[in-house]
């Protein structure tokens, strides 16, 4: 598995506030890896190192084997970082012909292409000064993808858009991703968003708190539900490893012990109407990695 | 060619800014043409009823416009403070709009960042440039008015001397308006404000002009050292008055014209090189 970006102790401090806490991630190529975390976790701060836009504290950085902020590199890299802003008297399409010519395109941009990609041909000739967040958001994906990068990091791509938006946003991501082979570094707060068009995820709180697979990382929360009655039986077997939700018990136990679980349950005389597993999602599990406090100060 | 993008981009992206082309570089041409001609309608009207009593040699109209010779005259009077002025908003808004609108992280990852402020000083000269031609037709307009409102005929005396006149006072005037504008780009780059891209250079220009007139109380004399290293503004009224030459360019002492362009470079490289190096050093995410 070749890596589109690797870093090592990446350490970032804004005076006594550390952003970034000895980072060590591998981010490989191709697909959709999204990068999760609460406010202030980090994720724009290691965007923005990415992109070369600061420089690290301390520790290492590449980007598709080279070091960050060199053209030649962040010319292959399309993003968008947070809600993008552009100057008021532009058009949609101005703006992304500005763009285009910043980095050497001509015609070969297809811009009226990215704005119909993009939903934005309607409003392709309207000052940007007007437009919505959402639509500031469509026209930043727009300028991310036009330049046919290779690697494209988008910070909250959805925030501000309708649920149709998001929906179409969501299959333009994958469509990339699986289509044309670009690597897609993805932040949201959207869990559900990130769960569904996510590959891999990384989950920050200024260092890394888990990183694997969507399914891996869902698998090792996953429990086991029971419909039993009496309930009172079911956690005296059970003890720590039980907890009551909706007139059901979830119990935290590994498979294997499954079988026997059941059988000393019977033993207790609880009758079981149904065990079955359940996976836990992206959201428990980040809030489980991310509950612990992260210690800003350096 | 990556700097050729970064140029590319910047004019073509002013060029869509109509408020700023129109206040830089087309507002003082066509004012100065408009109040000029209304001038001459005005002065015609009130010399009218005079004109007849005068000798025909007195008369207004019986000398030939020099056309050649309002060509030279209007080269030496580019660098003209209210232009500079005007000249400045286009330049502002360029060096310090990617601040003001936070649009620097869609741009410095398509080039490097020396090429960047290249990028942006390129697109300043080529308005510089622009701006100064545009005030040199509005000269000429007003030159040719005036023949028309006063019935004078014209003539065009443009030999070698007139030329190489022209020549060098245009290009002078052009080194003294980017000289001016650059100290622009280095409060933009600073304060990452579009005020202060504005009113730094302004007020830094009015005090070199009256800490100048303010200079023989410290002993300073027109042409030594401290003047021209000091005040670039006066450095370009040297130069000027050397290559119109006459009565006052014998009065100028000798070495003064290097030292008026080591103060005009000095003036010119050292803003742009010290933005750069700060550019080079700013944390563009906190724009």
């Amino acid at each position: 598995m070749t890596s589109v970006i690797e870093t090592n102790g990446l350490t970032k401090t804004y005076g006594a506030v550390r952003a970034l806490d000895g980072l060590s991630l591998s981010i490989p190529r191709g697909g959709v890896y999204g990068v999760l975390g609460p406010n202030g976790a980090g994720k724009s701060t290691l965007f923005r190192i990415l992109l070369g836009l600061i420089r690290p504290t301390a520790g290492e950085v590449r980007v598709m084997g080279q070091h960050t902020g060199d053209p030649a590199v962040t010319r292959r890299m399309g993003s968008m970082i947070e809600t993008p802003r552009y100057p008021p008297y532009l058009t949609a399409r101005q703006a992304l012909r500005w763009l285009a010519l910043a980095h050497g395109m001509g015609a070969e941009a297809e811009t009226d292409r990215w704005l119909a990609r993009v939903g934005l041909t309607e409003a392709a000739d309207r000052k940007v000064r007007g437009f919505s967040v959402g639509m500031m958001q469509r026209l930043g994906v727009a300028a991310a993808l036009m330049t046919r990068p290779d690697l494209v990091i988008l910070d909250e791509p959805t925030s501000g858009m309708d649920p149709p938006g998001i929906q179409e946003m969501r299959a333009l991501i994958r469509s990339l991703a699986d289509d044309d082979g670009v690597t897609i570094i993805l932040a949201s707060h959207q869990l559900l968003e990130v769960q569904r068009v996510c590959d891999r995820v990384a989950i920050l709180n200024r260092k890394l708190a888990a990183e694997g697979k969507v399914s891996d990382l869902t698998a090792s929360g996953e429990r086991l539900r029971l419909s039993a009655t009496p309930l009172a039986k079911v956690m005296a077997v059970l003890g720590e490893r039980g907890s009551v939700q909706d007139d059901a018990v979830m119990a935290v136990v590994p498979r294997a012990e499954a079988p026997a679980l059941l059988r000393a349950l019977i033993e207790q005389g609880v009758d079981i109407d149904e065990a079955r597993w359940v996976g836990a999602d992206l959201e428990s599990v980040f809030m489980t990695e991310t509950s612990s406090p992260a210690g800003g100060r350096a | 060619m990556m700097l050729a993008d970064a140029i590319r981009s910047e004019t073509w992206r002013l060029l869509q800014n109509r408020t700023a082309m129109f206040w830089s570089i087309v507002f003082v041409p066509v004012i100065s043409l408009v109040l000029a001609i209304g001038g001459f309608l005005f002065l015609q009207s009130k010399m009218d009823g005079a004109m007849q009593t005068l000798p025909p040699e007195l008369k207004l109209n019986a000398r030939a416009v020099n056309l050649g010779q309002s060509l030279v005259d209007a080269a030496g009077a580019l660098a003209h403070p209210a232009a500079l002025a005007f000249l400045l908003i286009g330049a502002a808004t360029v060096f310090a709009g990617d601040y003001r609108w936070e649009t620097w992280r869609l741009i410095t990852a398509r080039n490097s960042r020396p090429n960047l402020i290249m990028g942006k000083a390129g697109a300043v000269k080529l308005l510089t440039l622009a701006g100064l031609a545009l005030l040199l037709v509005a000269s000429m307009g007003a030159d040719v008015a005036k023949g028309l409102i006063f019935g004078r005929s014209f003539a065009f005396g443009f030999g070698g001397d007139e030329a190489r006149s022209f020549g060098l006072l245009a290009l002078l005037s052009y080194v003294r308006a980017v000289q001016f504008l650059l100290l622009s780009l280095l409060a933009a780059t600073v304060t990452r404000s579009l005020l202060a891209a504005l009113f730094v250079p302004l007020v830094i220009g009015v005090g070199q002009f009256f800490l100048a007139k303010m200079s023989p109380l410290f002993g300073w004399q027109m042409g030594d050292w401290a003047t021209m290293l000091l005040f670039p503004g006066e450095g370009y009224e040297l130069l000027k008055v050397l290559v119109q030459g006459g009565m006052e360019a014998a009065l100028v002492p000798a070495g003064a014209a290097w030292r008026a362009l080591t103060g005009l470079a000095l003036w010119s490289f050292a803003p742009f090189f010290l933005a750069l190096w700060w550019f080079q050093r700013q944390d563009l995410s906190k724009e």
